[in-house]
């Protein structure tokens, strides 16, 4: 099967990025290097094209009791222009994946969700909402372009893009907050959200104006403000904020208990699909729990490689890299809580030989998301 | 892309530079380009012996793990532990100091193997998208 395109393959091109496929779609994995993208995103600002993730309309009086019933966090407490992350489960608590929903208003609830899982999302909300009253649900992910502007500098370099009557509202836009901006004629959705860990932005945009968004994104300001980043630095800036990705730190075999992310897991709320299942596990106590490590010896630790106490096989690595801000190498693994907590050492099997790594506190990197 | 006229090279991008008993080897441009950025190296011990195509160490970028390959037969009698130490060294200079293990020649290198400096031009351009 021939691999999808984004709206920007031919701009890749011109900036001579390295190709790679990425589930269906062909993605830039770099530019001019994974660690200096990494870097240019820590220190001054990047830009990413994230137009693979999708976009799922949940519209209608009833969105809001639907989406409570489906998601794992309080849908009842955003407002208009704010944004939540979020997660569809399996009734046995499996995660179907992880989103964000933001409100756009009460009846309009626009989804966020991982490029290999739309498909799968939209079809089981779809199914979901047959025994709903007032709920539609579109997959509008043809019809948007994603972008992420993400860095100190973000913000500059956004507000350069807006027209001056948006910039006032770009000052007072929130953490996770959303807003309508017009760019190059077309209704596009700015929300300060990001998978980075610094301060930044993502800009939903109608397919039409991506492309001249994103040239001009990068030639209002030089490359000592903003740079093209790929899929590679993309990963490594979202490990050392320990931020996860589906596929490799969660899938339907995980509950967002042991995936670390019961802060957005409200239990409280009224019911919900795999509530009860959670429940349950709560209450048996947990025995998985996703946890950073970093490595005290040279090695890179990558997905799938085992996890050692002693001689016995705790557990496997489920997310691994170099750490270019933080130093070293490090990553993270499912191990039980019962058994090890931070400060314990591990050891793990690169490719045969068995490395000495030490359990730390997340996140590797704190997040700047404050600006 | 130019390759140093002096070196011989493999179609694994490896190059060599040998005299009758003792080589140096090292990775060339083409293929810390198709790597990306290099964050780490490990390579054999001195006194490890190694028959001409097998595995001596890797090369590893911030994606993908690859392994180095000898071109010919030979006992390590050097390491760059600097190449260790700094692997993206090995991006401003994989020829002169970016070399990455010393051997004493084994017996006689079948030559046929090897590739000089524009047939392995022409390799790369053949294998590149």
């Amino acid at each position: 099967m021939e691999p999808r395109k984004t709206p920007l393959y031919e701009q890749h091109k011109i900036l001579k990025a390295k190709m790679v496929p990425f589930g269906d779609w062909l993605m830039p994995v770099s530019y001019s290097g994974v660690l200096a993208e990494h870097k240019a995103v820590r220190e001054t600002s990047g830009l990413f094209d994230v137009s693979h993730m999708g976009e799922i309309l949940v519209n209608g009086k009833g969105a809001e009791s639907f989406l409570q019933k489906m998601t794992i966090n309080d849908v009842t407490r955003l407002k208009d222009g704010s944004g939540q992350y979020t997660a569809i489960l399996q009734p046995d608590g499996g995660m179907i994946d992880d989103l964000i929903i933001y409100r756009l208003e009460k009846s309009r609830y626009f989804i966020c969700a991982n490029a290999s899982n739309t498909d799968k999302d939209y079809a089981w909300l779809k199914q979901q909402s047959a025994s709903f009253q007032d709920v539609t649900i579109v997959n509008d992910s043809t019809h948007w372009g994603q972008l992420a502007v993400q860095g100190p500098k973000s913000k500059t370099a956004v507000a350069a893009l807006l027209p001056e009557s948006s910039r006032q509202a770009l000052e007072h836009l929130n953490y996770m907050e959303i807003m309508g901006v017009m760019l190059f004629g077309g209704n596009a959705l700015l929300a300060r959200t990001g998978y980075t860990g610094e301060l930044g932005y993502e800009l939903y945009l109608p397919t039409e104006v991506i492309e001249k968004t994103w040239i001009a994104l990068l030639e209002t300001q030089g490359t000592s403000q903003i740079q093209p980043i790929g899929l590679g630095a993309r990963d490594t800036l979202r490990l050392e904020a320990c931020y996860l990705l589906y596929g490799s730190d969660m899938n339907d075999t995980f509950s967002p208990l042991e995936a670390g992310i019961s802060w957005a897991t409200k239990l409280a709320k009224s019911d919900f699909v795999g509530k009860a299942a959670l429940v349950a596990q709560k209450s048996a106590g947990i025995t998985r729990s996703l946890m950073a490590f970093r490595m005290l010896e040279d090695g890179i630790p990558r997905h799938d490689m085992v996890v050692y106490q002693g001689l016995e096989a705790v557990g496997k690595v489920t997310s691994g890299s170099v750490l270019p801000t933080v130093g070293g190498a490090g990553g993270l693994a499912y191990l039980d809580p019962r058994n090890v907590g931070v400060g314990a050492e591990v050891t793990i099997d690169i490719r045969g030989k068995r490395k000495l790594a030490r359990l730390v506190e997340k996140p590797l990197y704190k997040a700047k998301i404050k600006g | 892309m130019v390759f140093p006229a002096e070196l011989k090279y493999t179609k694994d991008h490896e190059w060599l530079d040998s005299t009758a008993n003792t080589a140096k080897i090292g990775v060339t441009a083409y293929a810390i380009e198709q790597l990306g950025d290099i964050v780490h190296i490990e390579l054999p011990k001195v006194g490890e012996t190694f028959t001409a195509g097998s595995a001596f160490g890797t090369i590893e970028s911030t994606k993908t793990v690859s392994d180095l390959y000898m071109p010919i037969a030979g006992k390590v009698v050097e390491v760059n532990q600097a190449a260790v130490g700094k692997p993206e060294s090995l991006q401003s200079d994989p020829y002169k100091n970016g070399w990455l293990v010393k051997i004493e020649v084994a017996g006689k290198p079948d030559q046929a193997a090897l590739l000089d400096a524009k047939s392995y031009e022409k390799y790369v351009a053949e294998h590149s998208d």
